[in-house]
């Protein structure tokens, strides 16, 4: 049996599919525990996981000021910020915090999210075994597209992290530490890339896994007999995007669903405050929850409204679910054009559309067979990757 | 967008050509960006891609790809893209666009 950490940054989409995987791994008998800063990650990991904390570098009045920073980056600004404000300096902080971590687990392979460049720095600097864990496909479909040079810039500050944390010139010029050259695992099917330039472009080791989706906090609770068979039921989520950000958008969501009660049913995942008077008005047609059972709800639905966060489109697509997807920032446009190139849903402007825009959309999506057969279509695609008990096979292979 | 900004578009500094080709690369990018976007929003030289318009870098391949039909060869707008810095990419506005696609269009009326 073998000793396997998980590194994972504080940013809650990461975490699930780490999850995932860990608990298939906890399964099937090896010694598994996740490293990642208990504020964001702790919730998030189920009782039979083992979490160890990292320390928590940034006060919550910083992460505050990043999250209020983020809020205001789009296009392919976002990206350059990414990096330079949060991922670079969260991974010195967490190369030297786990150090302490490695030398108490021994781990026999680090598994490393891909946006937790720390980790990887670590592990390539004490010459431990690691994997890549990508859980968005975005890096490997091209998502810089013409803009090569900001594409460059990301390279270029990697190479740099490396030399400044004593990684010899040599070594950190063999690798990126965003793709292990053991093995990287990506959490969604080969199907969504742009083919066949991205395909082939893959680096040696590249494994795509479909869904992260695994073991998870137990269901929140649900009123299952609302539901309604005769109608369509769509769900509008904004996963974990920052809730003000998304109010907005959600209010317009809701406003385009209730007007179409003849046909869908819709259940909005939101925080209270934001839709309740328009559940209240039609309380047979809009539920409102702060929380729900995604993935036991995903086989009742006939389409998802969302922000293109790689789960939710994989959980969609996983059950043949089309969707309409209005991205926010960093790897979603390039998540939603994949959705969008496959016929599998519709894109809307997430900050300027209205609700007569999400109602032609859902309404499309819905009316259109075309969306759901390619979305069945990814389903089989999803279904052969395997998901998490793959991931978990192709990390044992290299078990000493 | 202001009247200032509006009356700008009307630019006495631009030539002919220039003013044709603002118009076109607005025509572009309402196509490229879909209409619900930009339907009151006026295009100028000094429209931002990412901070106006938060155009996506994907989408900059759609907009390269619409310059390629518009005007063939004559205009390498990819070339163009690969030669800058990620900051100078991050802060182009409309105007650079349209001054660099004049002067390409310029250089292959000469050449021809």
């Amino acid at each position: 049996m073998g000793r396997i950490l998980f590194v994972v940054p504080p940013l809650a989409g990461h975490v699930y599919p780490a999850v995932g995987i860990a608990g298939e791994l906890t399964d099937r008998g090896h010694e598994v525990a996740i490293a990642g800063h208990a504020s964001v990650v702790r919730p998030l990991v189920p009782a039979p996981l083992r979490l160890v904390e990292l320390p928590e570098e940034i006060t919550s009045g910083e992460r505050a000021e990043i999250e209020e920073k983020s809020r205001r980056q789009r296009g392919t600004g976002s990206f350059k910020f990414l990096w330079e404000d949060f991922l670079l300096p969260l991974g010195t902080a967490m190369a030297r915090d786990l150090e302490p971590v490695v030398d108490d687990f021994r781990p026999d392979i680090v598994v490393v999210d891909q946006q937790a460049v720390g980790g990887a720095l670590l592990a390539r600097r004490r010459r431990l075994r690691w994997v890549t864990l990508a859980t968005t496909s975005a890096e490997f479909d091209n998502p810089y597209g013409v803009m090569a040079a900001v594409g460059q810039w990301v390279d270029d500050r990697l190479r740099e992290f490396q030399l400044a944390s004593g990684v010899p010139a040599e070594e950190a010029g063999r690798g990126d530490l965003r793709f292990s050259d053991l093995l990287t695992l990506v959490c969604s099917v080969t199907e969504l890339l742009r083919m066949p330039d991205a395909v082939a472009a893959l680096p040696p080791g590249t494994v795509f896994i479909g869904s992260g989706a695994g073991l998870r906090q137990p269901l929140a609770d649900f009123p299952w007999s609302w539901l309604d068979p005769a109608r369509a039921k769509v769900l509008v989520s904004l996963g974990t995007v920052t809730r003000e950000t998304g109010g907005r958008f959600l209010r317009v969501a809701a406003e385009a669903l209730a007007g179409m009660t003849g046909q869908v049913q819709t259940i909005i995942v939101a925080p209270p405050g934001i839709v309740d008077d328009l559940a209240a008005a039609a309380p047979a047609d809009v539920l409102v929850r702060d929380k729900v059972p995604q993935l036991e709800l995903m086989g009742h639905l006939s389409a998802v409204v969302c922000h293109a966060g790689n789960n939710t489109v994989c959980e969609a697509l996983s059950q043949g679910v089309p969707l309409v997807v209005a991205p926010v920032r960093d790897d979603q446009p390039m998540i939603a054009e994949q959705v969008t190139r496959a016929g599998a849903g519709l894109r809307v402007r997430f900050g300027l559309v209205n609700a007569a825009g999400v109602a032609a959309a859902v309404a499309s999506v819905l009316d259109d067979p075309a969306y759901r057969s390619a979305a069945r279509r990814l389903r089989d695609d999803f279904a052969s990757a395997g998901g998490v008990a793959a991931g978990a096979a192709h990390i044992e292979k290299l078990l000493p | 967008m202001t009247i200032q900004d509006t009356l700008r578009s009307a630019d006495p500094t631009l030539d002919a050509l220039e003013a044709r080709v603002l118009g076109e690369i607005a025509e572009m990018l309402r196509d490229v960006i879909g209409e619900e976007y930009v339907v009151d929003m006026e295009i100028t030289m000094d429209t931002s891609f990412n901070e106006d318009l938060e155009l996506e870098s994907i989408e900059f391949v759609t907009l390269a790809d619409r310059m390629r039909v518009t005007y063939g060869d004559q205009v390498d707008f990819v070339g163009f893209l690969a030669e800058m810095d990620v900051d100078r990419v991050i802060n182009m506005r409309v105007g650079e666009v349209v001054h660099f696609i004049a002067d390409s269009l310029r250089a292959g009326a000469k050449g021809a």
